[in-house]
């Protein structure tokens, strides 16, 4: 009897283990399509532009339909735009983003270079988005109608509206001209404070990212939704951890459904953030592109940011087939 | 109670917007925007100068009223595209569920994948720094979540009895979805997303002129107005740079909340 029902234990042990795999694989299937997506919208973007590079470098000589074609063969181009981008696409696969146009230097290596400033900043933002929304959402999904609630749902979307760049001249002039804290330039003495140097931009960018708002509605309602199922109504009735029950659904979930659903707009309030703050990321480098229309910087950046958002999906996709392998067959 | 009072503030933000855009369209202005006062830089609200004037003595509330004329018509330009697109490519998905409906999806997760303001940088870098192809943009970049609101929307009034009923009597389907769907049941729905997307135009717009990549000094705009009053803001002298702030703040939040009252008011009627 104790053996069999055992033998029945491990057997749906293992039939979840395999739907978690497929969803798994699926996910990662559905990761590889989008990115391929994002290439391709990335590409349209750069070829339906007016002027090619080929223009900039034989600009004065007046080029003939066939001269342009004859430097193009000579430099090994594809001449139709799917051959272009398939070879785009190839030199992407080994790692090869390009060179930068105005300063000749690989866009793979400054991606690298400048790519963790940015991955502490979007990370750090979004740790303070949280800290910021998890206490207000559990307290006003306990307390829905008190005047509190209210007034840290007031402050909440005060919060989100605030423009980011201001803030940021707020929090220099308060920690910097005011405090002196630190010396915003300075090569002779030492820097000190600089871990304040670093925490400024994070906060700024995790209070003004204009999330904050909507995540704080999202957890609220989701906790408020589960609390009124019926596994917590029996938890409850047999005196179990309500919180215990609560977790995975009420708040794991909704979590990293947040997580990776305002990735994008972290990263997007990085650009900013970092040009207030003179932080040297990707931000600054995307901007400084823009302005110089350098092309393969742009493009790389805008592959590595698609990709970053993409990675955090694959990773909510992971975490909600572990909690609840029964959407993997839905 | 509380989204009655949030609508109330929303609907003045619009109104003041609309108001103060026509002012700026007709030039009908408490001063004019571009001349200098040297007796008076940055000066803080007063006689004279209701909201105080910036580094070149510049009337800001003026300023203020004109820089509207930056985002207003762009950002409906947004507005309507996102709405067009997204209605259209809802009631695909809606009606033909299955395969259409798996695009919008992979559209839509296609779209979320960039940083909006990457994206924008982008574009911007292979056309020009035009506000208009900006706002392009952040349309079809806003259309996909439209769509999956309507898509959900239309596969649940599929069932009801009287779409049923408009099918037997031989109405078509155009006829269908255009009044029946999308006019008499979509409406608010659409109202609610045109104002959050309008808020989203504005927070773009602002953000750009803000980089330097929007309207340039002299003409005014909100963004360039924060940007130009930096420098005095870390002298001390914060309201240059303040007031255009506090212009988008109140617009932002005005548009949100006017947005989520009318959400709660109107589609979660049924609920409650």
């Amino acid at each position: 009897m104790v053996h069999s029902g055992h033998g029945a234990k491990v057997t749906t042990k293992l039939a979840a283990f395999r739907r978690v795999g497929v969803m798994v694989v699926r996910e990662l299937a559905l990761t590889a399509l989008l990115l391929l997506g994002v290439s391709l919208v990335v590409f349209v973007i750069l070829h339906l532009s007016p002027g090619d590079p080929f223009s900039v470098l034989l600009e004065g000589q007046a080029p003939g339909q066939a001269a342009r074609a004859s430097v193009r063969e000579a430099l090994g181009v594809p001449t139709t735009w799917y051959g272009r981008y398939l070879a785009w696409l190839g030199h992407m696969a080994h790692g090869n983003l390009g060179t930068s146009i105005r300063t000749g230097v690989p866009v793979a290596g400054e991606i690298v270079r400048a790519g963790p400033n940015t991955l502490y900043l979007t990370l750090g933002s979004l740790l303070v988005t949280l800290l910021l929304a998890v206490p207000i959402a559990l307290y006003s999904a306990a307390r829905r109608t008190g005047a509190l609630a209210r007034a840290l749902t007031l402050a909440v979307y005060l919060i989100s509206a605030v423009p980011v760049f201001w803030l940021g001249y707020v929090v220099i002039y308060l920690f910097i001209h005011r405090l002196g804290l630190f010396p915003l330039l300075s090569a002779t003495e030492p820097q000190r404070h600089s871990w304040l140097y670093v925490l400024l931009p994070i906060i700024v960018l995790g209070v003004a990212n204009g999330t904050v708002s909507e995540v704080t509605r999202h957890l609220r309602e989701e906790l408020g939704r589960v609390m009124t199922e019926d596994y917590i109504r029996t938890a409850r009735a047999k005196g179990a951890p309500v919180w215990r029950h609560a977790f995975k659904e009420g708040f794991l979930l909704p979590m990293t459904e947040m997580i990776a659903a305002k990735m994008p707009f972290v990263l997007g309030g990085a650009v900013i953030v970092e040009q207030v703050f003179n932080w040297p990321g990707l931000g600054r480098m995307a901007l400084q592109a823009a302005q110089d229309r350098d092309f393969p910087v742009i493009m790389g950046i805008a592959m590595v940011a698609a990709a970053f958002v993409r990675l955090a999906s694959l990773l909510r996709g992971v975490i909600y087939a572990g909690v609840n392998p029964r959407t993997a067959t839905e | 109670m509380a989204d009655l009072a949030a609508v109330g503030y929303g609907l003045l933000v619009v109104a003041l917007v609309v108001i103060s855009y026509t002012l700026g369209a007709v030039a009908w202005l408490p001063d004019d925007p571009a001349r200098m006062d040297m007796a008076r830089l940055n000066a803080a609200p007063g006689p004279g100068h209701p909201l105080g004037t910036d580094f070149l003595g510049r009337d800001i509330l003026s300023r203020l009223i004109v820089g509207i004329q930056a985002y207003f018509l762009p950002g409906l330009l947004a507005v309507a595209t996102s709405l067009a697109l997204g209605a259209a490519l809802g009631v695909v998905a809606g009606y033909r569920d299955g395969r259409a409906e798996a695009l919008v999806t992979y559209l839509s997760n296609l779209v979320d994948s960039f940083p909006r303001l990457v994206l924008i940088l982008l574009v911007i870098a292979a056309f020009k720094a035009d506000i208009y192809y900006v706002m392009l943009v952040v349309g079809i970049t806003g259309a996909p979540a439209i769509a999956s609101l309507i898509a959900a929307k239309i596969q649940f009034l599929r069932t009801k009895s009287f779409i049923e009923a408009a099918h037997v009597l031989g109405l078509s389907t155009g006829v269908i979805v255009a009044k029946h769907i999308l006019w008499y049941n979509c409406a608010p729905l659409l109202i609610i997303q045109a104002t959050l997307g309008m808020a989203e135009a504005i927070l773009v717009e602002t953000s750009l002129s803000y980089l330097g990549f929007g309207v340039q000094e002299p003409t005014p705009s909100w963004g360039n107005m924060v940007q130009a009053g930096a420098n005095y803001f870390f002298q001390g002298k914060f309201w240059p740079s303040t007031a255009p702030a506090l212009a988008i703040l109140g617009t932002i939040l005005g548009f949100h909340l006017l947005g989520d009252g009318l959400n709660n008011i109107l589609e979660n009627k049924s609920a409650s």
